[in-house]
């Protein structure tokens, strides 16, 4: 139990933070991976896959509610990492945006927990 | 055991994967209104968040550019590959430009050596460089053989047009020229000069007390360039020492090198990650490599 909380402080210390990053998280699903019993590189990769995920469908979600030209913005903010404005602007455009990135996120969260749990009954 | 969860990790990787792909191509299809902007301006803004842009590298924007009917699944194809490298990397790497800590390196040449297949390291026989992420700066073309210039110095008109306004430093590189004529002059020292980066040798710890051991490790030694933006990656060799600390850049990148890298010099500068090529039988050869 110490080591896998170890092991997770400092996975996550070494990740670099999105602008979601305050409220989405996948702790649950690294507990899962955890439990495989599989090789840190393994673990990591798989971490890193499921972010990536998590982030086209975040970003699908947002861009799917804005104008072409609140789409510019939003992008340009996102690569100048400017969380603060991000969530400005994104606030002012979209209706319960932080609600809805996070119905995006927890629906593909499960989906995850559902392949980890089919796996580990095989 | 072993075999099991191999297959748990073989098995999701690919789920996950397929997952992505599927994803990428929903964004891409729906989106492709913003990608011609970002493709105009991706060399103007300065993208400070990889991890957030890790769909819209320069080469999927270039391939949009320069094609009138895009083939979206295609695209992702191509794109897939580096995307992964460049989210990867994207989750370690700061948000300043700074030295890494060991932690960091030891993570990224893991993620590095995964992607490349090539073994890569921050220490080859006991030595290291100052740092592996740094900015890097323009060099010029360097003079491969008494009497090389600038009219002798590419081997068509596309590379001369392209490379020609980078000029050719006035001195040597740090180990002199390529070759002692231009009769021993072989294609293996054309790519030395080709794919050359200078690098920050007189900042090694312990350098100064043993400077000779560490110009002759240095000498032409093969290091992996990352440019985590794009997840562009070059086989270079050291040929030169430099730039100044003063200059706040931390390496230098021939012509070539920076041109694949697509990074620039000034106030679009940009940072590079660069580690040894463990490649003690010369096996690894120069110039842009590509995600496995």
């Amino acid at each position: 139990m110490i080591k896998f909380l170890w092991d997770r402080l400092m996975y996550n210390n070494n990740m670099k933070k999105t602008f979601y990053s305050h409220f989405i998280e996948i702790d649950a699903i690294i507990i899962e991976l955890e439990r495989m019993e599989l090789s840190e590189d393994e673990k990591k990769h798989l971490i890193g896959i499921i972010h990536s995920n998590l982030h086209q469908a975040i970003l699908d979600t947002i861009l799917s509610e804005l104008s072409k030209e609140d789409k510019k913005i939003f992008l340009v903010n996102l690569s100048l990492d400017n969380h603060i404005k991000i969530w400005e602007h994104l606030k002012n455009k979209i209706e319960n945006v932080e609600k809805k990135v996070e119905n995006t996120a927890e629906k593909l969260k499960m989906e995850f927990h559902k392949d980890i749990n089919w796996v580990r009954k095989k | 055991m072993i075999t099991k969860n191999k297959s748990h990790y073989e098995h999701l990787k690919t789920k996950w994967i397929n997952k992505h792909k599927k994803l990428q191509k929903k964004l891409w299809n729906k989106h492709k209104d913003v990608l011609s902007f970002l493709s105009d301006s991706s060399k103007q803004l300065a993208l400070g968040s990889v991890g957030g842009l890790m769909l819209l590298t320069s080469p999927v924007a270039a391939n949009i550019s320069s094609q009138q009917i895009v083939n979206t699944q295609s695209l992702a194809q191509n794109v897939d590959k580096s995307v992964f490298l460049i989210s990867d990397l994207s989750h370690v790497l700061p948000d300043k430009v700074r030295p890494l800590t060991f932690s960091e390196e030891d993570v990224l040449v893991q993620t590095l050596t995964r992607h490349f297949g090539i073994r890569i390291t921050p220490e080859l026989q006991d030595k290291r460089l100052n740092r592996s992420y740094g900015y890097i700066g323009a060099e010029q073309h360097l003079a491969r053989f008494p009497g090389d210039n600038m009219y002798a110095h590419f081997d068509n008109s596309y590379d001369s047009q392209k490379y020609w306004p980078s000029g050719m430093a006035p001195g040597l590189g740090g180990w002199g020229y390529f070759a002692k004529s231009q009769l021993e002059f072989s294609e293996k020292d054309k790519m030395r000069e080709k794919y050359y980066i200078a690098v920050q040798t007189f900042l090694s710890e312990g350098f100064n007390n043993r400077v000779k051991e560490y110009m002759d490790f240095y000498k032409y030694r093969k290091m992996l360039l990352v440019n985590p933006n794009n997840g562009k990656a070059i086989v270079t060799d050291i040929a030169d020492s430099g730039p100044a600390e003063w200059t706040g850049k931390h390496l230098g990148g021939s012509p070539e090198v920076m041109n694949y890298l697509e990074r620039f010099d000034g106030a679009q500068k940009g940072p590079v990650l660069y580690f040894f090529i463990d490649d003690p039988d010369d096996k690894i050869p120069l110039g842009p490599i590509n995600v496995q």
